[in-house]
């Protein structure tokens, strides 16, 4: 996470050889993105923002299939894995549609089988949802949550509450990385929320206003309020 | 200005295999000086429904009204003036060398003197506070900068209702803020403003009144306390705590902004 | 926008024998009908032509409106095109006269068989567009260009610009048209004014369509890049392309129509 300029997007484009660093060394699974741009694409998969420009053919199946194209995967295993793929993201029988009749979030979706097809250890996913309505988002965070403990996932977004479950959030600024830390510490940083121009979800601001702790749901924090105010009653 | 839809339906691609109705006998009015959110998920139709409130789409049945009179009998250009329509993500249509240039575009095509031109440049760069940028090429703007340009390119007509479509998609979260800021500001006692947004927690934040749509029609629609706490499953997230304390605390109200909902709260707390 | 219409030369997926048919052959076969129209040289030629044409759009199971609306664009050329024949040809037995308009026998026979070929070409060129998927048509240019990459000709990159090309012509439509709203929001008016002046107007929605385009080649690349692409070399393919014996048949089909047409 972090302020627009602040390097996520850089980061990205290191990490498979898009762009090499001036100075330092990158290494995913021990190989140099720089060096081995190929075989690092191979296993770092990365999802972009902007859904239209991350399809390429002009029907599902056939872009599912384009990663596994480049890998010159045999036929009949291509098509397995298509098939697979494209049912791993909840969309069998969209197999012939034209990428220009899907909703935003499908073709997100499209752009996440082709991914899977290839079968990487890591997945990167740029703000995927930053262009979707609410929907779209909930549709793409649904299969993603999905993808959880299968695979090493960089999920770069804007949305603190997309990231709730993560393990570690890495905050960019400026060029720099300034924390490393779990959800729960960064909800409760308001400095450091404040400095990287993060916001809260509602939620998490009234519970953290209120001095609540670390409340995700509504119903959480009306849940945190009454036991609250039951505390309070008591000591009267 | 007063802008009515009276049971506005509206059909695309009639009679083919592609036809779809977007909107459904859409009843509804914009009153003088008022924030309407207007708030509904994917295919409620609130993009066609934007698009309705200038006659850029013309309605397959029923009518717009401005004022009482109906808007299809107006020019088409002095209609479009009046009501002034931002798209959603309008600055990929930035087309013009520098944000002044690109500003003055829709006041030029109103015909208006240089020195007009000049004078509503400056002030609707104003009302988004992006004076700074007047001289700069927009294309070299951050996302959020080139939002609020493309916005003071509607400004600079001096509509009388402003119609925004989703203003804050693809934003982060602190231009969000920013631009959310503003909204409430291009509202005065001559110009109304209408929030089109999913963002339940946008809306109820700005509104006046709400609208919800749904599948092409309308829902409901009323005070943003009105509609959100009868209709919890499109409430902001304020509204749906609140309503889950109703049940031990009745007397809790019915707040929907940020802070008067933290301020119902805390009283709860500290009672 | 929601179901906006099909244009010129898009793909209309139905099942028939035309849809199954190998791309390679399909290809063929329609540069056999646009090469031998204008072998035939004569309007009973043209008719069987015509004829065959007409009996394989019902054999496509594809709804003869939509050949219709590929003609559209060229009905003024086919009408400019007979009507200047008709008008302007001294040829023949005079048919009808008023002031200096005459109309000759020759000039109606030539402007009516002038009007048929264009029509015939695009009606074949529909054929094959309409029956054959984009991707489908890209493997088939690049197979039957491939014997060219010995002289360096670059048959796969041709064939996967044509795919993205055709990927992306209704989003950038889609595109054309949400910047053309946005600027007639502002006022701007795309039918009023004499042609420059309307040329004019079109450079607020041209600038930033452009731009746009831009951006998305450059994301697009980035896309196809961080997917594994580096070129045709060593890349296989999710379609198969087999030429069976209906194929060669349908290209002999073709052939002959074509010699018929010109011995008529």
């Amino acid at each position: 996470m972090g302020p627009n300029g602040g390097g996520k997007s850089t980061l990205v484009r290191l990490l498979n050889g898009l762009l090499k660093p001036d100075s330092g060394a990158v290494r995913v699974l021990g190989l140099d993105p720089a060096e081995k741009p190929f075989e690092v694409r191979r296993r770092l998969g990365v999802l972009f923002q902007d859904p239209d420009n991350n399809l390429v053919a002009p029907f599902v199946e056939d872009d599912v299939a384009f990663g596994l194209e480049n890998l010159g995967v045999r036929r009949e295993e291509m098509r397995e894995r298509v098939k697979k793929a494209i049912r791993d993201v909840g969309l069998e029988g969209f197999e012939r549609r034209e990428p220009h009749t899907l909703s935003g979030g499908e073709k997100q979706r499209v752009a996440l089988a082709g991914i899977l097809a290839v079968e990487p250890d890591v997945l990167v996913l740029d703000e995927p949802t930053a262009m979707l309505d609410a929907e779209g988002r909930r549709e793409v965070l649904d299969r993603i949550r999905k993808l959880r403990r299968t695979k090493t996932i960089l999920h770069v977004t804007h949305h603190l509450e997309e990231v709730l479950d993560a393990d570690r959030i890495l905050v960019l600024n400026g060029g720099r990385l300034v924390a490393d830390v779990s959800p729960e510490r960064l909800v409760l940083d308001a400095g450091l929320l404040r400095e990287n121009r993060l916001a809260l979800p509602p939620v998490l601001r009234i519970s953290h206003e209120l001095g609540l702790g670390f409340c995700r749901t509504p119903e959480d924090l009306a849940r945190a309020i009454l036991q609250k105010a039951a505390k309070r009653a008591e000591l009267r | 200005m007063k802008l009515e839809l009276v049971d506005v339906w509206h059909v695309y691609s009639p009679g083919t295999e592609f036809e779809v109705a977007a909107l459904r006998g859409v009843s509804l009015s914009v009153e003088s000086g008022e924030i309407l959110g207007v708030v509904g998920g994917t295919g409620s139709g609130k993009s066609t429904l934007a698009q309705h409130m200038n006659l850029l789409l013309t309605p397959t049945r029923g009518r717009v009204l401005v004022d009482g009179v109906d808007a299809a009998a107006m020019r088409k250009r002095d209609l479009r003036r009046r009501v002034g329509l931002v798209f959603q993500f309008p600055e990929q249509a930035l087309f013009a060398p520098t944000v002044e240039e690109d500003v003055a575009f829709a006041p030029r095509q109103l015909g208006l003197g240089e020195d007009e031109i000049r004078r509503r440049v400056q002030n609707s760069l104003e009302a988004v506070g992006a004076s700074h940028l007047t001289g700069r090429f927009p294309h070299a703007l951050s996302g959020g900068e080139r939002r609020r340009v493309a916005i003071a390119g509607i400004l600079a007509m001096e509509p009388e209702v402003l119609v925004l479509d989703e203003p804050t998609a693809g934003l982060d979260p602190a231009a969000r803020e920013d631009l959310l800021g503003l909204v409430s500001r291009f509202r005065d006692e001559s110009r109304s403003v209408v929030l089109i947004s999913h963002d339940l927690d946008e809306v109820a934040e700005v509104a006046d009144r709400v609208c919800v749509l749904e599948k092409g029609e309308v829902r409901a629609v009323g005070t943003p306390a009105e509609v959100f706490y009868e209709n919890l499953d499109v409430a902001p997230a304020t509204v749906r705590v609140v309503s889950e304390l109703h049940g031990v605390y009745p007397d809790l109200g019915r707040p929907v902004r940020f802070g008067e909902t933290l301020q119902a709260l805390r009283g709860l707390l500290e009672a | 926008m929601v179901g906006a219409g099909r244009t010129f030369g898009r793909f209309y997926p139905a099942v028939s024998l035309l849809h199954e048919l190998d791309p390679r052959a399909k290809i063929l076969a329609t540069a056999i009908f646009i090469l031998g129209i204008f072998l035939v040289g004569s309007i009973p030629g043209l008719l069987e032509v015509a004829a065959a044409l007409a009996v394989l759009v019902v054999a496509s199971r594809v709804p003869p409106g939509v050949f219709l609306r590929t003609l559209r664009p060229v009905a003024i050329i086919v009408i400019l095109t007979a009507l200047f024949q008709i008008l302007f040809s001294r040829e023949g037995v005079t048919l009808f006269e008023w002031g200096i308009l005459q109309v000759h026998e020759g000039g109606l026979s030539m402007g009516f068989f002038l009007a048929l070929r264009i029509l015939l070409l695009v009606l074949a060129a529909g054929l094959l567009t309409a029956t054959t998927s984009p991707v489908a048509l890209a493997d088939g240019v690049e197979d039957l260009l491939s014997p060219l990459k010995r002289f360096r000709f670059p048959a796969h990159e041709v064939a996967m610009m044509t795919t993205i090309a055709l990927r992306f012509i209704p989003t950038l439509q889609e595109e054309a048209q949400k910047i053309m709203n946005a600027q007639a929001a502002r006022g701007a008016s795309f039918a009023e004014g004499g042609l420059i002046r309307r040329a004019q107007a079109f450079r607020p929605v041209l600038v930033p369509l452009t731009v746009g385009a831009f951006r998305r080649a450059d994301e697009l690349a980035e896309a196809m890049e961080s997917r594994g692409y580096r070129g045709g070399e060593g890349r296989t393919r999710y379609r198969e392309l087999r030429f069976q014996v209906r194929d060669a048949l349908a290209l002999a089909v073709a052939a002959l129509v074509i010699a018929l047409g010109a011995l008529l």
